[in-house]
Order: structure tokens, then sequence, then C-alpha cells
């Protein structure tokens, strides 16, 4: 599992992993019941260290979407297309909440940022504000 | 795994570790280390550090306390608990008029797990090379044998004092992806000395900090750049003392300060009614040198 982790990010690594982890599952790139590497692998592989994989691991597992089996490690929870895709979902709108209200205190109206967001979709269009 | 040692002790504990000199004392040092753990030791210069580092293997006699290596005491007269342990230190008792070669083969009489393969390969990552007198060796050249010399018999316990001082960067890259496998099988572990900690910001659990002989914090790494935060904001009148914030700063109505615990600071000067509140997250570094701070304190102004 090849993982792309920055020092210049804002982000924590850990979350970085988990949130690199969590996509490959939802996305169906990790299928249901597949291993996951071991904590000791992945943190040498990613070259971090090893409580920082397995924080990444317990949020991943607190989540829902991986879990530990006694002394074989961490799998992808088989929890179906139907659960991923309502997960996705509401990861989704959780990170979009805060950037309407930040639009909205910024003094843009709705519609403004309903055709922002379909230009953002499709960049090709000429729809947006930008020629 | 020498014979004797335990698989689930932990790789070091020190009990109640201290040592009186005129000018400093040291401890009372309670410190453990459990397998495949990582823990960064970060302090000033003449906080203790190599003194502990010292008195863990055997070169420096403490008046009080017990120390254990896998399980076992670091008694000189028996010592076979140093098959356990790596250290690289500034003291290093090479032959100075013997290649390195010479050197290797010399320590090898010593540890029953000594790999010879092992070091020679070792040698060749660190481009070390095994026909030149140490007396010749640069200090980068002697921190590679060191390095080489702590590994080669595979220790369970591995004691790094400034391991990297005087290596270029593409050796210290080297050095740490030796470390990395080092580490992989869970059951070795590494107590790291140093003040330069974006070496091992990505390797380090843990972090202990030592001040004056003592080690007055010890911290999951993840949690402290997780809590630590810089924050700006503006705010026009008299700010009341927030918390454990500090280093507070302001020019006009922009402020700007640093805090241990950034998520309740926010939430306090929200309450306060501070605005354009922004966060930023510090670097290891940057956060070591705060919790260092905090025994010197200045008026913070």
């Amino acid at each position: 599992m090849l993982l792309q982790l920055t020092d210049l990010s804002d982000e924590p690594l850990h979350s970085q992993l988990s949130r690199q982890v969590r996509a490959k599952i939802l996305a169906g790139d990790l299928e249901d019941g597949e291993s996951l590497p071991s904590i000791r692998g992945l943190a040498r592989q990613a070259r971090v260290s090893v409580i920082t994989v397995q924080r990444a691991y317990e949020d991943l597992e607190r989540e829902g979407l991986i879990v530990a089996r006694r002394g074989k490690g961490f799998f992808v929870r088989a929890m179906g297309e139907e659960a991923k895709g309502q997960l996705a979902r509401e990861r989704f709108s959780d990170a979009l909440r805060p950037v309407v209200l930040e639009g909205r205190a910024e003094g843009l109206d709705d519609r403004t940022m309903s055709t922002i967001f379909n230009a953002v979709l499709d960049p090709d269009s000429s729809d947006g504000e930008k020629s | 795994m020498s014979p004797n040692s335990t698989a689930d002790a932990p790789t070091l504990s020190l009990r109640g570790v201290s040592k009186h000199y005129d000018d400093f004392d040291l401890g009372p040092i309670d410190l453990e280390l459990e397998p495949g753990m990582v823990l960064a030791f970060v302090g000033p210069n003449g906080a203790g550090k190599t003194t502990t580092l010292h008195s863990t293997m055997g070169l420096v006699r403490p008046d009080n306390g017990v120390i254990e290596v896998c399980g076992r005491v670091n008694d000189t007269n028996r010592p076979d608990w140093k098959q356990d342990v790596g250290f690289v230190g500034e003291i290093q008792g090479h032959y100075q008029s013997w290649t390195v070669e010479q050197n290797l083969r010399f320590i090898e009489r010593f540890y029953r797990n000594f790999d010879r393969v092992r070091a020679e390969a070792l040698a060749k990552r660190f481009g070390l090379r095994l026909a030149k007198r140490v007396g010749e060796l640069s200090r980068g050249g002697k921190a590679k044998l060191a390095l080489v010399a702590a590994l080669a018999h595979s220790p369970r316990l591995l004691l790094l004092d400034e391991p990297t001082a005087g290596l270029d960067p593409v050796v210290r890259a080297e050095v740490l992806d030796v470390l990395w496998e080092f580490l992989e099988d869970g059951e070795r572990s590494i107590l790291y000395s140093t003040h330069v900690l974006s070496d091992i910001s990505r390797l380090a659990d843990e972090i202990a900090f030592l001040r004056d002989g003592r080690v007055v914090r010890r911290d999951a790494k993840d949690a402290l750049t997780d809590a630590w935060r810089r924050l700006s904001f503006r705010y026009a009148g008299e700010l009341p003392a927030l918390g454990t914030a500090r280093r507070h700063r302001r020019s006009g109505d922009e402020h700007e300060l640093v805090t241990p615990d950034g998520s309740s600071s926010v939430a306090m000067l929200r309450e306060l009614g501070a605005e354009r509140i922004q966060e930023v997250r510090m670097t290891i570094d940057e956060i070591a040198v705060e919790i260092l701070r905090e025994g010197h304190h200045v008026a913070s102004d």
C-alpha cells in the first residue's frame, strides 16, 4: 500500500495516513476483508513512528472501517457498498459545511456559491466566473 | 536476544537513579522503555542526557537507583547484559592506530551475536572504508564506525547520543533507514538523545524532556503536535491571562501567542470576543523549545 505523506502539510501525519487509507477503502481499492499492512510494516514503509500508525488505525477502527483481529492484524470491515457510499456522502457534506459558512460570511449568496461549485466540478465548461 | 534476558521486560528501566556532582545533580530519574518504541531524549546541554546514558552503560556509577537492560541489572562485574545494548556516544574506545576493520574484528570477540557480514554491509551503506585507520577518520567517519559497531550484534536496546552529529544529509537519511529496519521486528527499542528533534520527528514515538537532571515531561509526539498551536487574532481591550498560553505579543489590536492547548485557548478567545482567530500548527522543534523554556520563566510580554 503506497501512501503519500508530507511534513509540509498542516495536516498531522496520523490523519494524512487515516485519510488515505479511508479513501482507498471507500473507493473500493481495498476490498472487504482485505488485510492491511502490519503497524510496524507500515511504519517502516511510510517512515513514521509506530504510534502514528497505531493512532491512524485506531481512528479507522472507531469509524467502523477496519477491524482488529487478535494476533492477526487489521482487516477492512465488510460493510457493503451502500454503507460506504453513505459514509462518503456524510464526510463530503461535513467537509463542505464550513466552506459554505465561510462563503456566506464573506458575502456570497447561495446561488453564486452553487454556480462556483458547478464550475469547480467541471472546470472545462465556461459556465463559471472565469472564461 | 541473549540468554537470560526476558522478551517482554522493558528494554530499559531506570528506577530512582541519581548521581551527585559538585556542580550538578542528576535525578532521581525514573524511565522505562517498552520493546518496539523510540524515545527521543531532549534537553539543553548539561541537562543530564549523557550522564543518564553513561549510567546505563556502566560508565558512570549512580549513587542510588537501579538500572535494568532487558530485565537484567547493569552490573559491571557481570556484563552479560551488554550483549543486549548498542551504544553510540562521544566516548568510543576504538584503537586510533588500527583500521576500521581491525577494530570491528576486535569488537566481534565480545559479542555472541556479532554479525561480520552485517557489519561490513552497514559500513558500505554508510560509505565507511574498512581499510582506513580510525585516527585518520573525520568526525563523521568516527560517527559511522560507532553506529556500525553498535548495530552489528543486533542489540535489543540502542542508546544513541547525538549519533548523526557530523554526518552529511545523505548519510543521515541512510542512518534513519537503518534505524527503521532495526525496529521492524518490534522487539527492539531506541533511546535517542539529541537537541535536533527534526532529525527524528518522524521516527520518535515519544519525547522525554530533561532539564536540570530531571525528566520534566514525557509525551507522545503526536499528542504534542496535535495540541500545541500558535494563534493570532484581533482584540481591542486589555487581554486577560489565558490559562497556559504564553509568549504573548501585541501590535495595536493584533495579538499573537503560543498555547499548549489550542482548542481550549481558541474557545476562550471566542468567549472574549476576539476576532479573526487564526491557528497554525507548530513543529516538534518549536514545541520542544517552548517546553524547555518553561523552567526559565521570564515575564511574558
